[in-house]
Parts: C-alpha cells; structure tokens; sequence
C-alpha cells in the first residue's frame, strides 16, 4: 500500500497542478477501497449465510405465512406479534426458558467453577482427570438427553430410587412425567452436559494468572479468601462475563435436550420458546407465527448481550 | 524493625538438598546482601524467611520469636519481586495500599500513607495510573513503594534492579541506598550482581552451592577473602590466579623469579597464588616479577585493562590508572604488590600469616 501511495506520488509530481489533484484523489480511493477488497470473501459469505436469511425471517414475521392454509397469505403487518401478547402457551415457554437457562447457567458456572479451582492444584494424574472431565461435552446430545431420561425413569433407571431414599421424592416415579418439577429433569443433563466447558475455559484463564501474584498478595497479608476475591476473580471476571454471556445464548436455543427427554411436556411444562419455535414452524407449519416468536427472543437476547457486553468492559482492566 | 536469625537452615527438595547449615543473624536496621552464582540458593534463603518456602531443617527467628511455621502473612515483612509482581488490574495507589485494604484500615490513613510513600519516590503524578501504563524504573519504585506502605519488620528484595537498563539500575541502586538510610531498615537483598553487593552492604554473604562461603563487610571481602571463591567472585576484572610451588623463600614463579609476599610465613604449603588487576604494575621492557607480551589493551580513560600472555603461564588482567603508555605487542614485566597478593593452599582456602589479619 505504502508503495503504490509513493510510487503514484512520484509519477505524478511532474505533471501539471491539476492531474496531480486527480491523481491523489484517485490513489486514495485505491486505499481506501483496498482493505474491503481483501474482506469481500468474507462479508459475501457472511451475508449469504446470515444476513439474507436474517432479513426473509424477520419478512416473515410481518406476513400471513401457514402451509395448513396456502390460500390465506399477505402481510399482516403487526397481527403476529399481538396474537403472540395474548398467547398463553408463549408467555409460558417465555418463563419456561428463564427457568431453564438460569438454572442451568447457575448450576453449570458454580460448579464449573469449583472444578477449574480443583484441576488447578496440582495432584497426582490431573492430566488424566483433565482430559476426562472433557468428556460429557464429547458425548452427542441426543444420547446423553435418552441416558438421562432412562435414569429419571424408575423402571430402569436408579435416580427415583436415590432421590426417594434421600426423602426427595415421597415415592420413587417419574419426575418427567410430572409438570411441576418435570424441568429439573432436562437441566440436571444440561448441567452435566455443560460443567466441561465452564471448568476448560475457567482453568485456561486460572493458568494465566501469573503466580508471583499470589506470592505477592501472600506477603500484603491476604488470606486465601482475599486472593480469592481480589485477584482470581479480577483475573476470571472478563472471562466468567463472556463465557456466561456465550452459554445465556445458547443454553436459551438449546432445545435439544428438552426434545429428547420430555418432548416439550406434559403439558407443555417443559416447553421453551425454542422448541415452541420449532414446533409452531415444522409441525403446526405456522411460519409467519413461528419467525415473529424467534424475532422476539432475538430481541431478548441482543439486550442482554448489550448488558452483559458493557459490563465486560468495565471489568476489563487489564 | 526487628532481627532476623537464621540457625542451621537446612532446605532440599525431595533428594536434592539446596541450602544445608546456613547461620545468620541480621542486626537490626542492617542491610545485608546475598551474592553468588545462579542456582547457589541465595534466592531460596530470601524465600524461606518470607514464609513463601517451607524450612526443612532449623529455624528462623524474626524480632526474637520463632516463624518456622507461621504463613507470609503473620511474619510481617515486605518483598519486591524481581518481576515486581504489581497487581495489573489496580492503580499504582491500590497497588500500593493493598496490603492496608487488607488489614481494612481506614481509607483516610491508606490514602495520607500511600500519598506519603509516592512522594518519597517520586510517584505523586501517577497514582491513577495502570502498571502497564508505567516505565520499568517506575513499575520498579511501585514495587518499592508496595513495601514500604506497610512499615514492615524488615525488607526482603529479590534481584529487584535484573530488570532494568545498565542506566537505570545505578540510579535504582542509589534510590535503594538512599531509602534504607532514611528508614533504618533492616533489609536483606538478593543479587548475583556484585557491584550491587559492595556499593549498599552493611555486610555481604557470599554463598555458593547452597553453603555460606564467607560473611563480612564489602571491604573484607576484597581485601582478605576467606577462600579462592569468595577471592575470584568478588573483583572486577576478577583476581588473577595462577598455580604455583613454593619453598620456604617464598612463590616460584614462572620464568623462574621468586615472589614473597608481605604476609609470607615459612610454614604455608601454597598451591596458587591470586593477585588483582589492580595490584600488578606494568612496566616497559622485561624486568619484573614475571614477563609477557602485552595481546590486547583496553581504555576506558580513567583505566586501562591490558591482557599480558605472560612466558610459561598464560593471560593475566593488569589494570593501570589513566591512559597506560603500552600498546599491543608491547613487552612488559609485571611487579605484583606485595601487600595485596593472597595465597590459598590446596583446598582453597586462604593463607594468612596470623588470625588478626583475616576477617
């Protein structure tokens, strides 16, 4: 780039006053149209992919669009989104979700994070025990939803049992098969299924934290408490914020364990907007409903991001 | 301020012993500095007093009472780091109030206390800064300011000037210097820098393979080291030392001309005789102690280095005051100062004449 602005430079300055002016300008836009040259694949691809689809979803959530009724199509303006206000089956999946995602979130992240702190000492094997907390993450979803689901179930599975003995449960049946705790069912496998990731990204931000620090803080007096707070929670906190921010998001989406273990019931107990999306969209066929409900949810979870986004970095000091 | 006593330190890690009966007292308001090679263990000393190393054999008096198993936390001593260990995501008055944050004094007496440490150093204009938005001389007085915030016992430092520009470590060096006369602090300072050594001791250790070689003030140490290590390590350029015989005349040298020091008794049985730089005087021609050729002469103006082949023996350092009149090539006879050579026997230890001339 430098070259061509001296090279183009150089063969203009002889020339009259008025081609050096045209030239220069013309050098210019060449540098600034260079740098979006060389990203064009990228932004093509990416507008391809997102932005098109993005724009035609939240198309559809302004029209009349349901295969169970072809003949009945056109815009319907804001019809959706005020059938979606007085819509019962969503403002239940809407706290449905809350409950799903926070439950998941405080669970995976709490005990995600106590795992992080454990795999940071040293001990005997811990490579070993590194590599197999992994695991879960590696295990497909819909298996892990089916074994769960076989676990919760008290004609093969030992949980109803356990949580009887432990005064739990009055007897031991189903959890899933009963609407007012059936939720705890699909977040005690998401739990599982998420503490890996939380403890992975958390240990690789402990591990970066220089140790003289804490040898430092050792001889200002700080007990383990006050290393604990003051400087590995300072050091984490750009992490911990995005990392919840990430897992909010998808946690919200996921609906794939819901899917396999309750099927959104009974009763709609378990329904998220997620899988109410997915049901209004691929079995009621509902399109236009269906993208008005994720336009929502987009919604949500963008002023969330921007919450959380802006707290990062304030966190961010370092 | 209080002492520090060391008895019969001992330390190993697993079969490894690095430190093994190491006694020391450091008096009150003393500066005394630990010098050696890497890996003499002087830096694992500084670490068991702070309480950051656990102590595998003997114990550690601060102020009388006995530490051995008291946390870092409860000996109440500062330490600057090496890597200065500032706290990155606080400003330079967090970082240095930390240490009061966390005894949760009140924050009037934290802010007047910081105020008070930053003007001592010179830091009063960057107090909201980042320690990333810091030099290192200034990342350095933090550190320093860290410390002494607390008004602790005693100061531990760490090779605190290893991470400074050549310019920038003489003037930390008179900046250290200057606070422990103002604090009368008893300060331990570790350093494999023997310059830092002999310009802030009150006393310098020299240790060397996890054993004390010798304790005495800088000038002890030049003039009468205790053994052939201490002898070599402290000095620069370091002492010229060569093997040798002797009979009850005195030093054969090569070339065949017969050396006696000042201090010479019939009775030493030397094996090497060790002569400083400083203390061999050039002369024109081939009369002298000993001969050579003159291979390469360096001036720094206030001195010249010449590196002498001499006959039958090898290179040996002379250093001469001003602009020496000797050139590469030159033939020269060098005369050692009788008074200033020392001769160590077999073992390497030192041969003095009588008790009262050695340290």
């Amino acid at each position: 780039m430098e070259r061509q602005v001296t090279a183009a430079a150089g063969r203009a300055a002889p020339g009259t006053p008025q081609r050096t002016s045209r030239g220069r300008r013309l050098t210019l836009l060449k540098v600034a149209a260079e740098p979006y040259l060389y990203l064009s694949p990228a932004l093509i691809l990416l507008s391809l992919v997102m932005f098109v689809p993005l724009v035609i979803g939240i198309g559809y959530a302004f029209q009349k669009l349901s295969l169970t009724d072809p003949f009945d199509r056109g815009w319907a303006g804001l019809d959706n989104f005020r059938t979606l206000a007085g819509d019962r089956h969503f403002w239940r999946a809407l706290t449905n979700t809350l409950w799903w995602t926070m439950g998941s979130l405080f669970f995976q992240f709490f005990l995600g994070l106590g795992l992080a702190l454990l795999l940071n000492r040293r001990f005997a094997g811990r490579r070993l025990v590194q590599a197999l907390v992994f695991l879960p993450w590696a295990v497909p979803t819909f298996l892990s939803g089916l074994t769960w689901a076989w676990l919760f179930n008290p004609l093969i599975g030992p949980l109803p049992h356990w949580m009887a003995a432990l005064g739990i449960l009055s007897e031991p049946y189903n959890i899933l098969a009963d609407p007012d705790i059936a939720m705890w069912g699909p977040i005690a496998a998401n739990v599982w299924f998420g503490i890996p990731f939380f403890a992975i990204t958390l240990l690789a931000a402990l591990q970066s934290i220089p140790k003289e620090l804490y040898e430092a803080a050792a001889m200002d007096g700080a007990t383990a408490w006050q290393m604990f707070t003051k400087i590995t929670l300072s050091f984490l906190a750009p992490m911990i914020a995005i990392t919840v921010l990430l897992r909010t998001i998808w946690i919200a989406n996921f609906a794939d364990l819901i899917f396999v273990m309750t099927g959104g019931g009974p009763a709609n107990s378990t329904q998220i907007v997620a899988s109410y999306i997915f049901t209004t969209a691929f079995r009621r066929l509902d399109f236009g409903y269906a993208s008005a409900i994720a336009i929502v949810l987009l919604a949500l979870l963008l002023a969330y991001a921007l919450v959380l986004l802006s707290m990062r970095a304030r966190l961010v000091r370092v | 301020m209080a002492e520090i006593e060391l008895r019969n330190i001992a330390k190993s890690y697993g079969d490894v012993e690095v430190l093994r009966d190491v006694n020391l007292t450091f008096d009150d308001g003393e500066f005394v500095v630990l010098v050696g090679p890497s890996g003499c263990g002087k830096s694992t000393l500084l670490r068991m007093i702070a309480g950051l190393e656990s102590i595998t054999g003997g114990e550690i008096a601060i102020g009388g009472a006995v530490v051995n198993d008291r946390p870092p936390r409860d000996r109440d001593i500062a330490m600057v780091f090496q890597s200065y260990a500032l706290y990155p995501h606080m400003n330079v008055a967090r970082n240095m109030g930390f240490s009061l944050e966390i005894r949760k004094e009140d924050k009037a007496l934290i802010r007047e206390r910081v105020a008070l440490a930053a003007r001592t150093l010179g830091l009063s204009d960057l107090l909201e800064r980042l320690p990333k938005e810091l030099s290192g001389g200034q990342r350095q007085r933090v550190a320093m300011g860290r410390a002494i915030v607390r008004d602790p016992e005693a100061f531990l430092f760490d090779e605190p000037l290893s991470n400074l520009d050549a310019a920038l470590r003489v003037e930390m060096r008179i900046e250290i210097a200057r606070l422990h006369q103002e604090l009368q602090a008893t300060m331990v300072y570790v350093t494999h820098d023997q310059v830092e050594a002999l310009t802030l001791a009150d006393r310098i250790v020299v240790m060397n393979r996890g054993r004390i070689e010798q304790v005495g003030t800088p000038l002890e140490l030049y003039e009468s080291p205790a053994n052939l290590f201490v002898a070599t390590f402290i000095g620069s350029p370091k002492m010229n030392v060569v093997d040798c015989t002797a009979d009850e005349r005195g030093v054969h040298l090569p070339g065949g001309g017969i050396f006696c020091p000042e201090a010479w008794s019939p009775d030493f049985r030397p094996a090497r005789l060790g002569v400083r730089p400083e203390h061999i005087d050039l002369t024109a021609g081939g009369q002298g102690d000993c001969c050579g050729w003159a291979e390469v002469v360096e001036r720094l103006g206030s001195d010249t280095f010449v590196y002498v082949n001499v006959d039958d023996w090898g290179g040996m350092v002379a250093r001469q005051s001003g602009n020496a009149p000797i050139n590469p090539g030159d033939r020269v006879g060098l005369h050692f100062d009788p008074a200033q050579a020392r001769l160590f026997d077999n073992a390497g230890t030192a041969l003095y004449a009588s008790e009262t001339n050695r340290a």
